[in-house]
Formats: structure tokens, C-alpha cells, sequence
């Protein structure tokens, strides 16, 4: 039986189980999911939008697909995987499993939980059904599958006018439980008119396993509220992640989501930018640091759709050994969406013998008064920068890592919160493989 | 003409009319519409061909029948019927073999109208000319100037009887039969276009050049051009192309390989012309094209475009830059008013070390129409140090049409520096006072922006066909010019 | 030659000229002097005929014919020049080129067919000469990566080039070191004739220390508050503009 045939089935097994709600209108909502997902099936290479990246590797697994009971992690054992310098929310999942143990939610003044409440809980309701799989895209089967199995993730609404105090961090930990399991968390984030929050989300497996995680969340910025949001990726060499974030924006609103990857076999970014209203601003930055055999696809699209909104994208790649790296940016400029500044740039260093980058910048404008561009680049490290460093009395290793650093200072510097920007560039100094012998 | 506004322009635009849409009546020699093998065989036929040629066309044939229409591409038309298309129309006033001086006069009145007077030409420009009327190449002068230095230019109908060794070692090899659909339909069908051979070491003392017309109605050109430069060897190759107004579309699928072998350099440029439609967007050609070289050890390609005509164009003039050092460069204007879509772009395919390649594209899109480039540079793991610079530059004009960039861009050596550049931009309104401030009126200053805009690839053309490119950027953009 | 009367004009609604009076007669040389947002780059904006403005009121006539209907181009072809505060990059198309379509658009529009090339070559080797400009500037795209101070000569270049009637220098001595300075005043002056006038927009006074003017008015909120002689400039230069704002 093929994984299609088996998640097709499994939602089955689910609903007979009881396991689902079924008169709540999330169910028709899953229903109508998992019959897409049944025609679509899991895309392929001939798919023009994932003409990169194949899911072949990945999809021989005998998955299991069900959450089982809660196991036991002690906190010192994971406290490295979150940003303990400071205090923040803490909503974990363990093997999908919602950890009251790990976790530090509030409904205090504004709700920081986990959907399975909000699903049952009529408080709730009204939010769901304004927000809930509204953005996220019906014509991908993945976010279809996800939608299909979504039963726990992370709930965060925030009312208008609250600047939240510290930052919220979703963590999702995999314990080796299963064999092969496969992990579907989705997320809802809403906030309000001039509220502001700061998200660090994390997938982090604490046993060599083979993991798959299928992450989407959807993410509604009201009218001039901030929301960043900050994605760690560095999991290790058996896990593979497919996070699909969709945002809607609203006038004057300003949402930034920054990814970092640095470990994984596979990992597949979308994201998708929605603008509805003006001088909206929007933010796109990564950085992609990767070695062995590893793959990341950033996968992102900003749609303008409204005037006077500005988009901002700026990617950044190192590919060691024989990772490959991809990045696919569209920007759409509907006629509607005049005075639109929408600006791309990719820079990519390949340093592995058998590295290999594939770049597809994509603008489609279709309104005239816009200031539009994408810049990609492909290069190395300056040689001779790097002999100046040298005869300067530094060694080749640091002298690289130096300069390497240097390419990705330029998104590592656009990180708010001083305490992750530290701890960034850590993990960056570590994936490089040096000790920088002073603290950046 | 206090205010003369850009909408005023676009109005003017829509009401233009294309400058080259008269019939020439000649009576024509026409095959009934239609395809199968017999079709094929007859066009064989017809043009005395050997059987290997026969064979080769019904293989092409074959494989076109399993094959799909693309539809990946960035444009929408009706499909063509592709059995309401006559494949074979020869004009009957004149003998494919006749020398220039037989050219039927009412054929020389239609060059002059194209502004392309053979004896014109033949004076003033020392361009060997080539001219392919619907499916017939109509005369090729110059033929003995060049012989004595044993350049070989023909139609390619020609060369099949006198020069099969060559045909037959080199046709198909850079655009293979399988290579498309409409790559493959032309390989079953074509019924002209030119063959052109510079031998070792010659430098081709004049631009070679063919001129493209479609004439009859419900006729479709499917042209093969095959040119071939030996070891270090130079020539520099025009090719403009136009067809009258009509209602319906008429369908084009030309062939073009080019080999460039050792040290040699190929310069290819082309004026695209064809009728576009009215400003309904009704009829107009649909110019669906495979162009493709291959560079060997030290040899460059340039490709060299301007693209104003033509309903829907589908088109990306291509380098294989199998030998090291060698240097592939596209650059390309394409214009779109009214509802033309033209979906146009190149690829470079670096495969050897030290390769090279350079795109500049600059797109122009007006009325309704949608301009998109689509490019591939791709770097083997072999090419060592490759390097590539692209810049994609789209100017809108109005706010009903669509400028869009597709660049693909991989990359398997960590040798290779790439970069690529994209902006899209409209004509500033400070810039069009500006310019009426020193007493040039808004068309006038829009002419001059948008030829400033397009300089980079208008510098490349050789000069002859750099003014009348920039004619031709005017009448697709200006109402009153003309 | 130049007459204003009463004129309004603003943008959006904005009322900036507040009834301006002005009389220009050939073989003079006006300065129009006033501190920031007094409306002096208006002025010249709506002599020039930029859409952006609109005249709500009054008249300007140029050698009595009415040019407030007329367009951009064609108040050139009769013979306005405004060299622009901020001259425009116009990618690609170099300076002779730009410089030729404007005199032969003028040409053609005053019933001359183009001007030989020979003619025009002559004539672009005596003007760049003039402005001590190098030549190769010429071939460069129009504006694009010069200085501030390369773009006001290029400017002057070209209003000797189509030598008007009537020559209004906007701000023209911003962005100009004093060797650049003079070079510009001493081309303005040699291009001077009985026939011509000159309005010189400034804010500071040296530029008139080179090209003396006949006649020195202060705009203030849009209206000429103070007309006087060339001592005024310097009573200005002393004085600041703030006795100038209690007069108004």
C-alpha cells in the first residue's frame, strides 16, 4: 500500500474511531481536505512548482500516523532547544502529543494554547471559523493532507492593542517513539489591530528516527500589528520537513518570518504572503547553511494585490559537501496594486565539490507604476579576500568562516531579539565548524 | 496638442496600422490543407528530394503524431488546426532556380515596399540576400562573390541536391527531431530556408542575410536554416521576416541550427516582424520557433533579436557551450502593443570549462499585451569557472499589460559565478517633461526612452539593420509615425 | 517679451503662487530671490508649462501671445529653456543624441528642416568648447551617474545649444564649486544678446556676483514682496531673509 493510499485510509480509521469531531464544521473542512489530497496525491518533479525538489526519498517510509501517548522528556535533557536566556510562552508538543509538563500557555488577556482546546471549546468558534485553512492554499495536496489531519498545533490570538511582553515559542520534539513517524501540527495565529508579537517556532527530534514533519500555519495580521516570526531549522540527518506558512496582511500591518536551516535531509519552505490593504510592509529573509547530502527548497510568493504595499526578500545560501539548495521566489503584482516596491534578492555561495543550487526568481507584473526587482547570484568566497585575511596571520578555516559569516551578517542583522541573533549565529559558527574565539 | 497624454498614445496605438499588411497578389502553386505521410512524401517529392530526406521527414512525422502541443509556456491561443493548414505554397510566376534578374517584377515592388529592394541591397549594403516567400526561397544574389572564397549560401532546398554530405552529417543534430512539437512538425514539413557553409579559416566579407515573408493565405512557413561555420571561421547572419494582414492566424514553426566549430564566431541576428493582429487582437502569426547552436572549443554564438511582430511568439534562441572557452550571448528586444503575448527568452547550456554567456533582455509591453522572458542558464558539473551574466529589463506602458520574468537558473559547480538582474519599470512622468521642456513632444520622448532603454541590444545589431530595428520600435510603439 | 499677470497656481488644491506680477523685456536679466518654500522652482515650473501645477488665475504671455494653453513642447519651440534644479537620467540615450532631437523637433516645428549633422557637429564642439565641457560626456547616457555639478553645465550646454528667448536657471548654482561656477555664469553671459532675457532663480547671492542681474525680486508666500536693483541681492546676503517675511 502506497503512503497515498495509507493516509487516505488512515482518515478512515480515524473518523470511525471517533476520533474526530464529526458535526463540528472543522470536520467538513477535513472531509473536503482529504478527498483533494485523494485526487492530487503527493506532487511530483513534474510538478512545475516542485521541479527541484523530488519527495521520492522521502515517501518510502511505512509512516506511522497516529500521536501516541505523551512520553516523558525532562526539561534539562531539551532546554538547549529553547531560547532559555529569556522568559517566554512555551507551547511543546512531544511526538505530537501537547506537553502541559513543557509548556507555559495564557489566556490571560489573550489566548496562547493549543488548537485541540480551541477545536472543542465554543469560546473559540468564531475565531475558527473566520480564520481557520482560509488562507492556506487549497490546490496544494500537502497543506490538503495537513488540513486533513489537523488535530493539534499551536493557538495564539492576540485582541487588538496588546504588545505582547516576551515571545511565544513553538516547539515540536520527536522522541524516537516510531520508527518512521510522520507529524502534522498546524497552527492558527491571529493578531489584532496594533498588537505586536514575536514568534520562534522549532522542530527538533531528540533520537535518529526517521521523522517527517508536515507543519502549516496560517497567520492573519490585522491592521497595523506586527507579528515576526522566526523558524529554526537545524534537526538531524533523518528528519525531513515540509512547513508551509501562509500570511494575510491588513493595511499598515508589517509581518516579517525569517528562516534558518542548517539541518534536516529534507526540508521544503513555502510561504505565501496575501496583502489586503494598503502600506502593508512585508519581510522575507533566510539563510540556508547546509553540508552533507542535505536539501532545503525556499519556497516563497508574495502576492501584491493591493496599492502602495512594499515586499522585501533577501535569501542567503552556503552548500557544503553535496547539498543542494533551491530557491523559487514569485512576486505577483496584481493591476490593481499600482505604487508597489517589491524587491528580491538570492545570493548563494557554493563550496562542496558536488553542491548544486537552483534558482528560479519569478516576477509577474501586471500594473505599471511599480518599482519591481530580483537580483540572484551565484559565486564563491573572494580569494582574495580571503589570502588579505591570511597573510594577516589568520587562518584559512577561520578566514572562510569569517568571510561566510560576513555574507549572512546582512539577514542575521535584521533578527529583534537580541538574545536568538546570539544564538543564530551559534548555530551558524557551529554548522561552520569553528570556534570563533570571540563572542559575536 | 496641449496635452498629449500616454492615453492618448494608447490610442493612437490601437488605431495604428501595420506598416507591411499588403497582399501581394502572385499567383501561388499551393498543396491542398491538410497532413498525412502523403503530404509528406509529396512535399519530398515536389522538391526532388533524396530518399534519406524522405525517410527523415516521415520519421519526423511519426513522432509528431505522439506528440503533445506545449503548453507551459506563458500564452493563450486557440490551437492551430493543424489540417486546415496548407503545407506547400510556392509562388508560380518564378522558377525556384531563376537567377535575380527573372525575379518577377511584381515580387521586386513587394521587396521595395518592405524597404528591402534587392538591387538596393545589393549596391549599397554588400548583403548576400536570401528571400523565402511563403514556403520558396525566391533568389539568393551574391552566390559567385561568395563561391570564390567557398562559402556556401542557398536555399536549403539546394543544398539537399548539391551538398548532401553536409546536410545530412549536421541537420537535426542541434534541434533533434524529438526536440518539440513544433521542432518535429517542421522536420516532416519544411519546405525552405536557407543553408549557409563558411569553410576553415574564411571570414564572410559581407552579412549574409534571408528574408522571411508569408504571402499566401492559410498557409503555414515551416523554414529550416542550418548554418554551418567550420574551424575558424566568421560570418555574421541576418534574418527579417514579415507577412500581410489577415484575419486568421497563420501558423509559423521555423528550425534554426547553428554550429560553431573550433575558434569560430556566428553572429545571428533577427528583425521579427510578422503581423501581429489588429487591435482586437484578431489574426496575426503565430511564431513558434526553435533556434539552437552549438559552440565547440573557443567559438562564441550571439544571438542577437529585436521581436515586434507576431500574435503569439514562442521562441528561445539557445547556446550548447559544449567546448571550453566558449562564449554564448543572447540579446533581445521584444515589443508587445494590443493583445500580442510573446513568451521569449534563451538558454545556455554551459557544459565546458572556462564557458561563457551573456543575456540582456529588454521587454517592452504596451495595449493589452503580456511580455514574459523565460530563461535557463544551466552549469555542468564540468564547466569549470563558467560564467554567466543576465539583466532582464521590462518597461510597462499602461496599466492592461503584464511584464513577467521566468529565469531558471542551476547550477552544479561551485566554480561558477553567476548573476542575475531584473527590474521593471514605467516611463517617468518627470522624464517626459523633461524632455518636452527641450521641445520634444511626448511620442517623440517616448520613442527616444524606450530606443534608450533597448540601446544595449540595438548596439549589437549590425548597422544596416540597427535603423531600421529602431524604425520598427517606433511604428510598434508610435500612432503617427510614418 | 515675458508678461505675468496676477498669476495663481498651486498643486492638489494648494494654493502656491499667490498672484505674481511680472515683466520681462528682452536683453535683461531678472533674479528672483526667497527663501525656501516661497515658491520660486513653482514659478519656473509653470512658466515651463509642468502639468503637475495648476494656474487657477492670471496670464502669462509670451512677445503678447498667451502660452498658458500651449504645451511643454511647444512653449519650447517658442522659445522658453528652464534648466532644471534636478535634471532627469534618461538611460541610454546620450546627450547628442538628446540634444539633436530637441533642435531638430524646434527646427521642424518653426518650419526648418534638421540641421545638417555637419552643422550640428560645429556646433556642439563650439558650445561643449564654451562650457569647457569634456566631450566625452556628450556620449554618455543624459544625466545618468554625473556629478551635481556635471549636470548643471550639461544643463547650460544645452540652453546654448538651443539658444532661447527667454533662458530661466533654476537653483542652477547649487551643486557647482566656484571654478564650475564661473565657467557656467561666463557661458550664461556670452550667450546674452539684446534680444534674449534671463530669470535667475536663486537662493544665495553669488551666482549674481557672476551674472549681474538688472532687476532682483523677493518672493515671499508666493508673491513678489520686494523688487529692486542688484544691491538688493547683497542687502539680502547681509540681512538674511527673516526682515524680507516682517515686510510681507
Amino acid at each position: 500500500m502506497s503512503l497515498h493510499e495509507k493516509l487516505v485510509s488512515s482518515f478512515m480509521v480515524l473518523e470511525n474511531q471517533g476520533k474526530l469531531d464529526l458535526d463540528s464544521s472543522i470536520h467538513d473542512i477535513r472531509t473536503e481536505a482529504i478527498s483533494s489530497f485523494e485526487k492530487q496525491g503527493f506532487p511530483t518533479k513534474k510538478d512545475e512548482e516542485w521541479k527541484y525538489t523530488s519527495l521520492k526519498p522521502i515517501l518510502k517510509y511505512d509512516y506511522s500516523v497516529f500521536p501516541k501517548i505523551e512520553t516523558a522528556v525532562e526539561f534539562k535533557d531539551v532546554k538547549k532547544y529553547f531560547l532559555h536566556e529569556i522568559d517566554s510562552y512555551k507551547v511543546v508538543f512531544i511526538d505530537g502529543v501537547y506537553s502541559s509538563f513543557l509548556s507555559s500557555t495564557t489566556h490571560d488577556g489573550y489566548d496562547i494554547c493549543l488548537m485541540s482546546a480551541a477545536y472543542k471549546q465554543p469560546k473559540y468558534k468564531l475565531v475558527l471559523d473566520n480564520y481557520f485553512n482560509k488562507i492556506a492554499n487549497k490546490k496544494d495536496s500537502i497543506t490538503n493532507l495537513n488540513t486533513a489531519f489537523s488535530m493539534e498545533g499551536a493557538y495564539i490570538h492576540i485582541p487588538k492593542n496588546i504588545v505582547l511582553p516576551k515571545p511565544i515559542q513553538i516547539v515540536n520534539f520527536y522522541t524516537g517513539s516510531e520508527k518512521e513517524i510522520l507529524l502534522q501540527p498546524r497552527n492558527l495565529v491571529v493578531v489584532g489591530e496594533n498588537s505586536h508579537c514575536q514568534i520562534i517556532e522549532r522542530h527538533q527530534s531528540l533520537s535518529s528516527n526517521v521523522v517527517l514533519t508536515n507543519a502549516v500555519t496560517e497567520v492573519f495580521a490585522s491592521k497595523r500589528a506586527i507579528v515576526n516570526y522566526y523558524k529554526i531549522q537545524n534537526d538531524h540527518e533523518n528528519a525531513s520537513l515540509i512547513d508551509s506558512t501562509y500570511v494575510q496582511q491588513k493595511e499598515s500591518s508589517i509581518v516579517s518570518v525569517n528562516t534558518f536551516s542548517f539541518g534536516g535531509k529534507l526540508t521544503r519552505n513555502n510561504l505565501e504572503f496575501y496583502h489586503d490593504g494598503e502600506h502593508i510592509e512585508s519581510h522575507l529573509n533566510g539563510i540556508s547553511i547546509l553540508n552533507e547530502k542535505q536539501h532545503v527548497d525556499n519556497h516563497t510568493l508574495v502576492r501584491h494585490q493591493t496599492p502602495n504595499c512594499e515586499s522585501f526578500e533577501l535569501y542567503k545560501g552556503i552548500y557544503d559537501d553535496a547539498s543542494t539548495g533551491v530557491f523559487n521566489g514569485k512576486v505577483i503584482v496584481d493591476q490593481e496594486a499600482q505604487k508597489t516596491n517589491a524587491f528580491q534578492q538570492n545570493n548563494n555561495i557554493l563550496i562542496g565539490d558536488k553542491a548544486s543550487i537552483n534558482a528560479k526568481p519569478q516576477l509577474e507584473i501586471f500594473a505599471d507604476d511599480v518599482k519591481c526587482s530580483h537580483g540572484c547570484t551565484i559565486g564563491q568566497l573572494d580569494e582574495s579576500a580571503l589570502f588579505y585575511m591570511q597573510s594577516r596571520g589568520i587562518p584559512a578555516k577561520e578566514a572562510k568562516a569569517l568571510l561566510l559569516f560576513a555574507f549572512t551578517n546582512e539577514v542575521v542583522e535584521k533578527i529583534k531579539i537580541p538574545e536568538l541573533k546570539s544564538r543564530i549565529t551559534k548555530l551558524i559558527a557551529n554548522k561552520l565548524g569553528v570556534k570563533l574565539g570571540f563572542e559575536l | 496638442m496641449s496635452k498629449y497624454t500616454e492615453d492618448d498614445l494608447k490610442k493612437e496605438l490601437e488605431t495604428q496600422e501595420y506598416e507591411y499588411g499588403f497582399y501581394t497578389d502572385i499567383e501561388s502553386d499551393t498543396f491542398p490543407k491538410g497532413l498525412n505521410e502523403d503530404i509528406v512524401r509529396a512535399i519530398s517529392k515536389k522538391k526532388n528530394e533524396p530518399k534519406w530526406m524522405t525517410d527523415w521527414r516521415l520519421n519526423a512525422f511519426r513522432l509528431w503524431q505522439e506528440m503533445e502541443e506545449p503548453n507551459w509556456a506563458n500564452v493563450n491561443y486557440k490551437k492551430p488546426d493543424f489540417q486546415d493548414i496548407a503545407y506547400y505554397s510556392a509562388p508560380k510566376a518564378i522558377d525556384p532556380n531563376k537567377t535575380l534578374d527573372d525575379v518577377d517584377s511584381e515580387l521586386l515592388a513587394m521587396y521595395k515596399k518592405l524597404g528591402i529592394s534587392i538591387d538596393e541591397q545589393k549596391k549599397m549594403n554588400n548583403i548576400a540576400m536570401d528571400i523565402v516567400v511563403d514556403s520558396v526561397s525566391v533568389a539568393t544574389t551574391f552566390k559567385k562573390t561568395l563561391a570564390e572564397k567557398g562559402i556556401l549560401f542557398m536555399p536549403i532546398s539546394e543544398a539537399i541536391q548539391e551538398h548532401p554530405e553536409l546536410v545530412k552529417k549536421y541537420i537535426g543534430t542541434i534541434v533533434p527531431q524529438t526536440d518539440n512539437f513544433y521542432a518535429a512538425l517542421n522536420s516532416a514539413v519544411f519546405t525552405d530556408g536557407s543553408f549557409c557553409y563558411i569553410p576553415k579559416g574564411v571570414k564572410c566579407p559581407m552579412e549574409l542575410s534571408t528574408y522571411f515573408r508569408i504571402n499566401e493565405g492559410g498557409t503555414g512557413q515551416f523554414e529550416r536554416t542550418l548554418l554551418i561555420a567550420d574551424e575558424g571561421s566568421y560570418v555574421s547572419y541576418l534574418e527579417g521576416c514579415t507577412a500581410p494582414a489577415r484575419d486568421e492566424n497563420q501558423l509559423h514553426a521555423a528550425v534554426v541550427e547553428l554550429i560553431a566549430l573550433d575558434d569560430a564566431e556566428i553572429k545571428y541576428s533577427t528583425v521579427q516582424n510578422w503581423y501581429p493582429g489588429d487591435k482586437e487582437g484578431k489574426g496575426g502569426v503565430f511564431n513558434f520557433v526553435t533556434k539552437r547552436g552549438i559552440c565547440h572549443t573557443n567559438s562564441k554564438i550571439s544571438w542577437t533579436q529585436v521581436e515586434t511582430g507576431s500574435a503569439v511568439t514562442w521562441k528561445y534562441p539557445s547556446c550548447i557551450l559544449k567546448g571550453n572557452n566558449s562564449v554564448g550571448e543572447f540579446y533581445s528586444i521584444a515589443v508587445t502593443n494590443n493583445y500580442q503575448q510573446a513568451d521569449t527568452g534563451t538558454k545556455m547550456i554551459h557544459l565546458g570549462k572556462n564557458t561563457k554567456s551573456t543575456i540582456i533582455s529588454k521587454g517592452i509591453s504596451a495595449g493589452k499585451s503580456q511580455n514574459s522572458y523565460r530563461g535557463l542558464v544551466q552549469i555542468g558539473s564540468r564547466a569549470e569557472n563558467a560564467r554567466n551574466f543576465s539583466q532582464c529589463d521590462s518597461l510597462l506602458m499602461g496599466n492592461k499589460c503584464g511584464a513577467h520574468t521566468f529565469p531558471y537558473i542551476e547550477s552544479k559547480n561551485k566554480s561558477a559565478q553567476i548573476e542575475h538582474e531584473a527590474t521593471t519599470s514605467k516611463i517617468g512622468e518627470d522624464q517626459l517633461f523633461y524632455c518636452n521642456q527641450r521641445g520634444i513632444d511626448t511620442e517623440k520622448a517616448i520613442a527616444l526612452i524606450v530606443n534608450g532603454f533597448s540601446k544595449e541590444v540595438l548596439n549589437k545589431l549590425p548597422m544596416e539593420f540597427a535603423v531600421e530595428a529602431q524604425k520598427l520600435l517606433e511604428i510598434s510603439l508610435e500612432g503617427s509615425v510614418g | 517679451m515675458l508678461k505675468i499677470k496676477n498669476l495663481h497656481a498651486g498643486i492638489e488644491g494648494k494654493g502656491i503662487l499667490k498672484g505674481i506680477n511680472l515683466e520681462v523685456k528682452a536683453g535683461e536679466i531678472h533674479a528672483i530671490m526667497g527663501p525656501n518654500g516661497s515658491g520660486k522652482s513653482t514659478l519656473s515650473s509653470v512658466i515651463a508649462g509642468n502639468e503637475t501645477y495648476e494656474v487657477s488665475e492670471g496670464s502669462i504671455t509670451l512677445d503678447n501671445e498667451d502660452i498658458l494653453e500651449l504645451s511643454p513642447d511647444e512653449r519650447a519651440h517658442k522659445g522658453v529653456f528652464m534648466s532644471f534644479q534636478y535634471p532627469i537620467e534618461i538611460p541610454g540615450v546620450s546627450t547628442t543624441n538628446f540634444i539633436k532631437t530637441a533642435i531638430n523637433e524646434k527646427r521642424k516645428a518653426n518650419g526648418l528642416g534638421d540641421l545638417p549633422a555637419k552643422d550640428m557637429l560645429k556646433l556642439i564642439r563650439e558650445k561643449s568648447e564654451l562650457l569647457k565641457m569634456d566631450r566625452k560626456f556628450l556620449s554618455r547616457s543624459l544625466n545618468e551617474g554625473f556629478s551635481g555639478g556635471e549636470k548643471k553645465r550639461n544643463e547650460i550646454f544645452q540652453l546654448a545649444m538651443l539658444e532661447p528667448k527667454l533662458a530661466i536657471l533654476d537653483e542652477t548654482d547649487s551643486g557647482l564649486d566656484i571654478d564650475a561656477l564661473k565657467i557656467v555664469a561666463n557661458g550664461v553671459n556670452k550667450l546674452r544678446n539684446k534680444d534674449n532675457a534671463v530669470i535667475v532663480i536663486t537662493h544665495y547671492q553669488r551666482l549674481l556676483d557672476h551674472i549681474i542681474p538688472d532687476f532682483v525680486h523677493v518672493l515671499h508666500n508666493g508673491k513678489i514682496v520686494k523688487s529692486g536693483g542688484k544691491e538688493l541681492a547683497h542687502e539680502l546676503e547681509e540681512k538674511g531673509y527673516d526682515w524680507i517675511k516682517e515686510l510681507a
